[in-house]
């Protein structure tokens, strides 16, 4: 019984400790086997020839058959709480060794007279014991194979006449799909919704196995629907039973693809969903059906170059990519060469646990100089976020800055940079946060910073720029955020309100 | 027996159990009795220490925050008269609150024996401000000049129904104290971005007499290593406790004495491995670095008047939400992690009219300033400012309904929360409510799910930032929490 309810909790991940165990199952599950049908050997050998081997031979073979078969069950349990077996036959197997076990230990006790002792009868219950021991162990074995090799493990080189004979299934014809070089012109059933149900669906909704009388495999089946009514309907995803089942939990009985099986991803749902949404034409390429957002970055990931097209009526963009240096690969940096900013009081801080993308920050190190900067390039590639605000440094350190051709985000705010120091700046392609508050930066260093083409906001506050200089920029970038800052007449003008009333309305 | 041999002695025990445990039939056994949480699931039995999670100190992706200040406006503002305009409670003021809409849900003890349950519209008059089209109440007016800046959830819903539970499950998951806060949690996860400060400060506004009172277990690192504790920063000239050299020590004698007690320490360690007697030692570390850095972060003496004035005459007076405000920017500006502000007085069960004007008059001028000065200093771009309360307040009126007076009791199925900064789609309003903003009819937002997204942004996938305690792994969100993906900018 308790393994029943263990096998309902359904663990999300097992421990290590547990898998490493499960593992020893394919090893141990060999020893039964062999016991069981050397004791079945021996059995009938010691029927047919008198005294071949003493009883107490086969005595001692069925303990050990039994003890190893129990072993067997409990490291077949753990293995499977690792999951990705297909369930029923999982649980056959389940019960068919457990079967194993208890009549092979009911086989033991009779032959060693343990419960002969007690029931004068259990002498007839002996063979019995062994021989159905020795079918569930030929089942649970066959099973067994099936989980780890796959179900058609033993016919896949099965020859044709063969086949025949056998009530095999002929070879499955091995699908190709054209592959997708620009993903607008791309066919969306053949080259991207038939591609999904090949690989998830049809193994079992075929025009051999059509599980619930549905086949996925040609457009008419598909809209021929399954037995209980269509798997779609056109233009409405969330009344269609071919979207429903895929995002049921997998513990229902309904979930597509079964529990246990390879699921679709969420990319292949949201793909789905979308030619069901479209009508799901048969008929018609990716630039002929409307491009949302939402789906916009699957299509993309599916290659082809070129922006993604849209039929319809042109939406929004969705959220900005991020830069591309926050996702590029950039090698590790120099441990030695980090302990050497450390030493200067920098703090150099990945950006993530898995990029070698660094920050450094000043923060903590307010007397950081032109001098110290120099040590910065040696890291040109690692850093994409910089923080030099509020310290000594001036434009002799931009030169050195300009080095670090990654850079996203610089702050130079409170510091003695000025328009000569922005000058450098022109090469960080990357740059697109620049905070200069608090400098004696003027319109000439801001004509400066038009070349830096990914620029999206610069700051601005307390510096000697003009109006007039943030317009000649902005022509020069239009998307360009400025960043002025409050000054004190606009203090006076946020501060001044409106006494809330708060006047009830007559009845 | 000498305390020495006693610790080893548990030691050796330990080790030995956590050895012998390992063999054969106690982990079948085990398995099967418990098949998930075998020795706890990890490849490394025994005690967690530090640096038990490979992920700590390290985002798990790029951040989009790298600070929070979160002003949390403790006893529950209500969002009807602030933030949910709901123009029906006005045309059926005074009648019961339909039976439909409340759906049998409980009520707190103080009205629940109300006869009656007559509809209070807002007071206060509301209006449209932004590029967004917001709405906003005449209280908040100069919150109404950033609208432009805030992402508000208008859905929020919480499990709690009254206030110590509700600020608790909050600020650290669960509605039951002794569980880590949330800038314990990233102060774990993330470590710190100044070296001399800690990463995770707490700055209390003064209440007035009958305030919901607040406690020091929404700030206590529960079982997280003790150096992710908030360190309370109090107003006027000694802002932590104890941190200045008492009369008659110098600095220098100060440095010769915590020299001789990290050598103590480290012997000591070395006998009992107690990663606690690490974490001491590091945090006589940073309050000698904070005697520096504390005063020096936390002078306004340079501040001019027009920041002053910016951000409204309280801030002058310390203490106070204006002031706190003030220090917080000046806090970010040295990278702290997470300023956990609370402000108190928001539970207005009677005389609500009056008292949420005084209140709002309080944090509105002072909220919009710091979103401001956050802005022109390049800070807004890295770091989120979050403003709400532990739930909301019901339709109807608790006590007498009149034109002029009524009161709202405790609710916990639908209030609002604004967030400014980075990471979250500017002007957006997210989710919406009944026409009694009773109950949310639209992408509701658990506390969970905000905190998932809040970690999100800061670059932690919550699912992962764990800590094992007691034989069980945490986290902030516990088993629950999405992350709200479409308020991500």
């Amino acid at each position: 019984m308790s393994e029943l309810i263990l096998l309902q909790a359904n663990p999300s991940s097992p421990s290590d400790w547990v898998l490493f165990w499960g593992h020893f199952h394919p090893l141990i599950v060999h020893l039964p086997i062999g016991f069981l049908l050397i004791a079945g050997l021996l059995e009938i050998d010691r029927l047919t020839r008198r005294n071949s081997v003493s009883p107490h031979t086969i005595t001692l073979i069925l303990f050990w058959s039994a003890v190893s078969a129990t072993m067997a069950c409990v490291f077949g349990y753990m293995l499977s709480l690792g999951g990705g077996y297909e369930e029923e036959t999982l649980n056959d197997h389940m019960w068919e060794g457990i079967g194993v076990a208890v009549f092979a230990w009911l086989a033991w006790s009779v032959k060693s007279e343990n419960l002969g002792r007690i029931f004068s009868f259990a002498q007839l219950m002996y063979l019995p014991a062994l021989g159905i021991a020795l079918l569930l162990l030929l089942a649970a074995g066959h099973q067994g194979g099936n989980l780890t090799h796959g179900s058609d493990y033993l016919t896949q080189y099965m020859p044709e006449t063969m086949r025949t004979l056998a009530g095999v299934p002929p070879k499955m014809k091995e699908v190709k799909f054209e592959p997708i070089t620009d993903v607008n012109q791309a066919m969306v059933y053949q080259q991207i919704v038939n591609p999904i149900l090949h690989s998830r669906c049809v193994q079992c909704h075929n025009a051999d196995k059509s599980k619930g009388g549905l086949r996925l495999d040609s457009p008419e089946m598909i809209k021929k629907g399954y037995e209980d009514g269509p798997v779609f309907v056109a233009g409405n995803s969330k009344s269609s039973e071919l979207v429903k089942v895929c995002l049921l939990p997998e513990d229902d009985d309904l979930h597509m693809p079964p529990k246990g099986k390879n699921q679709l991803k969420e990319s292949d749902i949201a793909l789905l969903t979308w030619w069901i949404d479209q009508g799901a034409p048969f008929d018609k390429k990716v630039s002929d059906l409307k491009v949302n957002d939402a789906i916009r970055p699957v299509l993309a990931s599916l290659g082809g170059g070129g922006p993604i097209e849209n039929g319809a009526t042109s939406v929004a963009s969705g959220p900005a990519p991020d830069s591309p240096v926050l996702t590029m690969k950039v090698p590790a940096a120099d441990s030695k060469v980090i302990d050497e900013l450390k030493k200067l009081n920098l703090l150099v801080l990945p950006l993530s646990k898995e990029q070698n993308q660094l920050e450094v920050s000043a923060v903590n190190a307010r007397t950081f100089n032109d001098a110290q900067a120099a040590q910065l390039p040696k890291l040109s590639n690692q850093i994409v976020w910089l923080k030099l605000g509020d310290t000594e440094i001036s434009d002799a350190a931009l030169a050195q800055v300009a080095k670090l051709k990654n850079l996203q985000k610089l702050h130079l705010e409170e510091t003695k940079v000025t328009d000569a120091g922005l000058k450098q700046l022109k090469g960080l392609a990357y740059l697109e946060y620049l905070n200069l508050y608090g400098t004696a930066v003027t319109d000439a260093g801001l004509a400066e910073l038009a070349e830096l083409k990914n620029l999206k906001t610069v700051y601005l506050w307390q510096t000697k720029v003009t109006e007039e200089g943030i317009a000649k920029l902005k022509t020069a970038l239009p998307k360009l955020e400025v960043i002025g800052g409050i000054s004190e007449q606009a203090v006076a003008e946020f501060v001044k309100v409106a006494e809330p009333k708060g006047e009830a309305k007559k009845d | 027996m000498d305390i020495q041999d006693e610790i080893h002695d548990q030691l050796s025990r330990r080790t030995f159990l956590g050895q012998a445990s390992a063999g054969l039939g106690t982990i079948a056994l085990a398995s099967l009795l418990n098949p998930t949480n075998l020795f706890g699931g990890a490849s490394s039995p025994g005690t967690s220490m530090p640096g038990e999670n490979p992920a700590v100190g390290k985002p798990h992706f790029p951040p989009k925050v790298k600070r929070v200040i979160y002003l949390f406006q403790s006893g529950a503002p209500s969002q009807l008269e602030l933030f949910d305009y709901k123009p029906k409670l006005e045309t059926m003021w005074g009648q019961d609150l339909p039976a439909s809409v409340r759906n049998g849900q409980r009520l707190t003890g103080m009205s629940a024996g109300q006869s009656r349950f007559p509809l209070a519209a807002s007071k206060y008059k509301f209006a449209q401000y932004g590029p967004g089209q917001m709405w906003l109440s005449e209280l908040l007016p100069h919150t109404a000049k950033i609208a432009g800046d805030l992402t508000f959830v208008r859905s929020l819903h919480t499990e709690a129904i009254n206030h110590d539970p509700a600020v608790t499950f909050f600020q650290t998951g669960s509605q039951q104290a002794g569980r880590p806060s949330f800038g314990s949690w990233i102060s774990y996860g993330l470590g710190s971005d100044n070296q001399n400060l800690p990463s995770f400060v707490v700055l209390l506004s003064k209440g007035r007499d009958g305030d919901q009172p607040l406690y020091a277990k929404l700030w206590s690192n529960g079982f997280l290593p003790s150096v992710h504790q908030g360190v309370v920063f109090r107003s006027g000239p000694d802002p932590v406790y104890y941190l200045n050299n008492p009369p008659g020590v110098d600095k220098t004698s100060r440095r010769r004495m915590l020299d001789y007690l990290g050598k103590l320490h480290q012997e000591q360690f070395k006998h009992v491995l107690d990663p606690e007697i690490n974490n001491r030692m590091a945090q006589y570390e940073m309050a000698y670095r904070m005697q520096t850095s504390v005063p020096e972060t936390l002078d306004i003496s340079k501040e001019p008047d027009y920041i002053f004035d910016m951000y409204g005459p309280d801030s002058r007076k310390p203490g106070t939400f204006a002031a706190n405000c003030l220090l917080a920017r000046k806090l970010v500006e040295k990278d702290v992690k997470f300023i956990q502000l609370y402000h108190q007085g928001w539970d207005q069960h009677g005389n609500l009219p009056n008292d949420i004007k005084t209140q709002a008059k309080s944090v509105d001028q002072p909220s919009a300033a710091l979103i401001m000065d956050l802005k022109q200093r390049g800070l807004l771009d890295d770091t989120l400012v979050i403003w709400g309360g532990e739930f909301g307040r019901g339709a109807y009126s608790q006590g007498k309904l009149t034109r002029d007076n009524y009161g709202r009791d405790h609710h916990p199925r639908a209030f609002s929360v604004w967030m400014a900064g980075a990471g979250v789609k500017k002007g957006m309003v997210y989710g919406e409510t009944d026409d009694f903003g009773y109950n949310v009819v639209k992408d509701p937002v658990h506390v969970h799910d905000f905190q998932a997204t809040v970690l999100h942004l800061l670059g932690v996938d919550h699912e992962k930032l764990t800590f094992k305690s007691q034989g069980r792994r945490y986290r902030l969100t516990d088993v629950h929490g999405k992350v709200v993906k479409p308020l991500l900018a």
